[in-house]
């Protein structure tokens, strides 16, 4: 029968039968010795805060201090030959009633907060009665007013605890780098067959880190993704291999060889640009951790939805600019790691791109890092295609644009334009969306 | 009748609250086709699965209230602007504070801001993203800012608001469940939600959306949970959240067609929260009478010596006082012995239990009836499952007078079951005591040894006395905490409150196409079930044979005239 018993006996009662001590001075004086006196008909029942218990007894578990000597007689027969030790009452029975549950009246927002507190501690319609209220509503009503809440500014929350920095996702982070240079490294010293084995075998290792180290730490997501987002980066990855050289190509003429991996081929893979990206998957998620930390303290700090957004602005460029230098000083290493050029403008401005749709998904925005992903990677196939296309008879204006783009600036002047632009959108929408409350609430919060 | 049974965490999940109650419901009302919408509270509440369910339960739909999720909905520019009206609007009346004056604007504008976006959910889709987002928490904001807010709601800090926007997109998910079609909750004649709160807003949408009565049955006061559960949140989240949930109670009181209270105690809670006197009708509680009758209709078995506690063994039991108690009576009649028979109820229980014994030890010395025979104790602990009580039936038994020496009670089964038992009763003034037990047994202050050993030290010397209010206990239980009372009080209050809606489901004659009047019963008795969902059609517009007279129709209601 569970249904039947939830009415009672909800809330700590601990503090039921402790030895109550003297709730004021004033209450012991004469007058309270008169109000009992001229009232001897009362029924024996306790009044709160004036147990006879003294405050040295120790406070025994439960009633375990009570004697049945200290109870008062109740009809006058016994009277004469029990203890007559009388009940002493305060003057003022609900101030004594609130400092026995002063912290029930501090704490409490609304009169049937204290209804509800005092109804769990037995207190009822008839004990009201003898606190001259008609039920316990107008009791608590009365403790409710009576009760100062002066000092009841709210003592800051303490800052939640910040996301423990763990060793499974800092690890993980470093995965992908370091299968990526073991995968160049493989493919540097092996050839023909074993090279393309090694690529592939490479490929879907990194793949699959890269994978893992995602759904754990501080850039996994619990929202569900956009199906498109996953396509869209391994796009932009790969042209950030293969594109710049496939576009030479394309505009001279070929491309007559597929790609060697190697830097001096006719097709040339970009390695640095990759390694360089997948190394920096670490500083990425150590940023992104740095953020989500300082955010949540700033969230217990500030005051106001404006205090907040002003406070997490720097940190959110902060966190930025910190994840940009870090991959251009590891692009510096890799080029001359592998010594190769280092492409600084298509690689940060790649970066820049993925990092932003990250962190925006990982907070819960997923429609606008699929949409600036898709237009950049439309971009990118669109300027390989009208070269292509150019070739068709009759269709040779179509590849101007990026033949006089790549004349005038190179090959990496496309990827670098439409990631550029699209990692700006997304900046600009970050600092929109990243800088409200809302999206760094804690889901977890219980029922 | 179809009823729309509206359950949180509740039956059919094994370890529902009620469940007991509703099953016993769901089963004697078998004229009765019953669907169930049930909100599950945790991933472990669904995992443990459903009870059995008899075949008047024609559907079950079942929602989590517990999931984190997302359903991924982005809203257009229109229903932004819609959301941002409505929820701004409940902030606002969340923040507006207790003026009395006022209440009823506010009631208002609180029921027109929840069926707004109960509105704009069944139009657009999810709101979980919306009720999380941007815009709800700077509404909240806003109203917590206005100048007149209560003092707590003023002080709140962004993670108080964004606290409260993550409860409320939970108190609100019924909003967005689809339940509320023609299919649904539209094609039930009546709702009836087991317990006030989360579970009575689905009934409050149906009302809203197909004008469906509801019917909301409260044994425990959720609001009152509510009070006592939050605990550890600031401040700030406690107070919007208090207002919010006062809100909710009193809409749903206001809208119900009749609210049915278990006690005086939850009918107290409600009439306080804005529930109107007259469509309050108490229905105790049943119980299951028969495992009692053996015992109660044989009075003599009992040992006149000795008194009989049973219960659930917690500090809130007061036990020391019924030792005390004890002591004073043995001064009076050294014959007499007390049997405590029950179970700790957790650690704390355990502890106390162990504190009692020490103290039994100490208070009363083994004895024996003479220097040559074994003693023992005169005060003993038992449990109920040993040899010699291997029921709650032999525990009464045991005894000639039950004490009950509680200082917080509830609804108190333990007197109730003792008064089916026909055992005078000894209890303390607490809870629903004096409504259970009425003038069948003696009633003394709590926490008052002497008072307490006094009633009992009459009651163990008038044999007569204790017979006469014995039976006058087993009568007065059987006629009110019986499940068929129970049962019986449910049904004429469905019949009741169907009879003053309008019919929502009108059967056209085939040939002329004019409505035809009665076609539709309330209840209908047929050998054998016909309400599969294709039959059902044939005998709602069928013969009129299939309508027959409603038998248990206009029983007077026992609860009501029960309710002091």
């Amino acid at each position: 029968m569970s249904e039947l018993d939830d009415l009672g006996g909800v809330g700590d009662l601990g503090e039921l039968d402790r030895p109550g001590t003297p709730g004021s001075p004033g209450a012991w004086d004469a007058r309270s010795e008169e109000w009992l006196t001229s009232e001897p008909g009362r029924p024996a029942a306790r009044t709160p805060a004036v147990d006879e218990a003294s405050p040295a007894d120790k406070p025994a578990p439960a009633a375990a201090h009570r004697t049945t000597t200290a109870t008062p007689p109740r009809t006058t027969p016994r009277r004469s030959q029990g203890t007559p030790t009388p009940r002493r009452t305060a003057a003022d029975p609900v101030k004594a009633l609130m400092h026995r549950h002063r912290e029930l009246c501090e704490r409490a927002v609304d009169p049937l907060e204290i209804a509800a507190g005092l109804e769990a501690h037995g207190v009822t319609d008839r004990t009201a009665t003898r606190f001259r209220h008609r039920d316990v509503f107008s009791l608590a009503e009365e403790m409710y007013a009576r009760a100062s809440r002066d000092g009841d500014s709210p003592a800051p929350a303490a800052p939640p605890e910040p996301p423990r920095t763990r060793a499974d996702w800092a690890l993980l982070t470093l995965l992908p780098g370091a299968l990526s240079a073991a995968t160049l490294t493989g493919i540097h010293f092996t050839d023909g067959r074993p090279r393309l084995i090694t690529a592939a075998v490479g490929t879907l290792a990194v793949a699959l880190a890269l994978r893992a180290a995602l759904t754990r730490g501080p850039l996994s997501t619990t929202h569900p993704t956009h199906p498109r987002t996953r396509t869209l980066t391994c796009w932009l990855i790969a042209y950030a291999l293969l594109g710049d050289g496939l576009l030479r190509q394309a505009i001279t003429g070929g491309p007559d060889t597929l790609p060697t991996g190697t830097t001096d081929a006719t097709w040339p893979t970009a390695g640095a640009p990759a390694l360089a990206l997948a190394l920096s998957l670490a500083p990425a998620a150590w940023t992104a951790h740095l953020l989500t930390t300082r955010a949540r303290r700033k969230l217990t700090a500030s005051r106001g939805l404006e205090d907040f957004a002003a406070a997490v602005h720097p940190l959110l460029l902060g966190a930025f600019a910190l994840y940009l230098s870090t991959l251009a000083a590891l692009l510096a290493l890799t080029a001359t790691a592998l010594d190769e050029p280092a492409p600084y403008a298509q690689t940060m401005t790649l970066g820049a791109l993925l990092y932003l749709s990250r962190l925006l998904t990982t907070h819960g925005f997923t429609h606008a890092p699929a949409l600036v992903l898709t237009v950049t990677a439309t971009a990118q196939a669109t300027a390989l295609a009208t070269t292509f296309a150019s070739r068709l008879p009759g269709c040779d204006a179509l590849g101007t644009p990026v033949t006089t783009l790549v004349d005038t600036w190179g090959p990496g002047a496309v990827p670098t334009l439409a990631c550029g632009v699209g990692a700006a959108t997304l900046l600009l929408h970050a600092t929109r969306r990243l800088t409200r409350a809302s999206a760094h609430a804690t889901t977890d919060l219980q029922w | 009748m179809r009823i729309g049974l509206l359950t949180e965490g509740g039956y059919p999940y094994v370890s529902g609250d009620a469940r007991l109650w509703c099953d016993r419901l769901v089963r004697g009302l078998d004229q009765h086709e019953f669907d169930i919408y049930a909100l599950s509270r945790s991933r472990r509440q669904e995992d443990e699965g459903w009870v059995t369910l008899p075949p008047q339960v024609s559907r079950v739909r079942t929602a989590p209230l517990w999931t984190v999720e997302d359903d991924g909905i982005a809203h257009g520019r229109r229903a932004r602007r819609r959301f941002a009206e409505h929820y701004g609007e409940l902030a606002a009346v969340l923040c507006a504070g207790p003026s009395e004056e006022a209440s009823t604007a506010e009631a208002d504008r609180f029921g027109s801001a929840l069926y707004g976006l109960a509105e704009l959910a069944r139009d657009e889709g999810g709101l979980s993203g919306a009720l999380r987002s941007e815009t709800a928490v700077r509404a909240l904001e806003r109203a917590c800012r206005t100048p007149g807010a209560p003092r707590a709601a003023r002080a709140a800090r962004v993670p108080d608001l964004l606290a409260v926007a993550g409860h409320l997109e939970r108190a609100l998910r019924p909003l967005t469940l689809d339940w509320y079609e023609d299919d649904g909750l539209g094609s039930v004649d009546l709702c009836h939600a087991a317990s006030g709160g989360p579970a009575a807003l689905p009934g409050l949408l149906a009302r809203h959306f197909s004008g469906v009565p509801l019917l909301v049955t409260e044994y425990g006061v959720q609001l009152r949970t509510h009070h006592l559960s939050a605990t550890e949140a600031s401040p700030s989240v406690r107070a919007l959240l208090a207002a919010f949930h006062g809100r909710l109670a009193a809409e749903v009181y206001a809208r119900a067609a009749v609210i049915t209270p278990g006690n005086a105690h939850a009918r107290r809670w409600q009439e306080r929260c804005g529930a109107d006197r007259d469509k309050i009708r108490t229905v105790y509680p049943g119980m299951d009478a028969t495992r009692f009758a053996e015992v109660g209709e044989s009075p003599e078995c009992a040992d006149p010596d000795t008194l009989a506690w049973v219960g659930r063994v917690e500090p809130t039991k007061d036990l020391i006082s019924l030792l005390h108690a004890f002591a004073e009576v043995r001064k009076e009649e050294p014959k007499t012995r007390l049997r405590i028979i029950g179970v700790p109820a957790g650690s704390e229980g355990a502890a106390y239990l162990g504190h009692c014994k020490a103290l039994a030890a100490q208070l009363f010395p083994d004895e024996a009836d003479g220097l040559h025979a074994v003693g023992d104790n005169p005060v003993s602990f038992e449990e109920i499952g040993g040899p010699d009580i291997p029921s709650p039936a032999e525990a009464y038994a045991s005894g000639a007078v039950t004490v009950l020496s509680s200082v917080v009670e509830g609804f108190p089964i333990s007197l109730v079951e003792s008064m089916f038992c026909g055992r005078a009763t000894v209890s303390t003034d607490v809870g629903a005591v004096v409504e259970v037990i009425g003038g069948t047994g003696l009633v003394v202050p709590p926490r008052n040894p002497r008072a307490l050993a006094e009633a009992c030290v009459a009651l163990l010397r008038d044999p007569e006395r204790r017979a006469r209010l014995g039976a006058a206990a087993r009568a007065r239980a059987l006629e009110l905490f019986t499940v068929e009372q129970n049962i019986t009080a449910f049904h004429s209050i469905y019949l009741e409150i169907v009879s003053r809606h309008p019919v929502r489901r009108v059967v056209l004659d085939d040939t002329t196409g004019e409505p035809r009047p009665f076609a539709v019963p309330a209840e209908a008795h047929m050998p054998g079930r016909w309400t599969g969902p294709a039959a059902r059609v044939v005998a709602r517009g069928g013969p009129g044979w299939a309508a027959g007279p409603p038998v248990r129709a206009n029983t007077p209601l026992p609860a009501t005239e029960a309710a002091r």
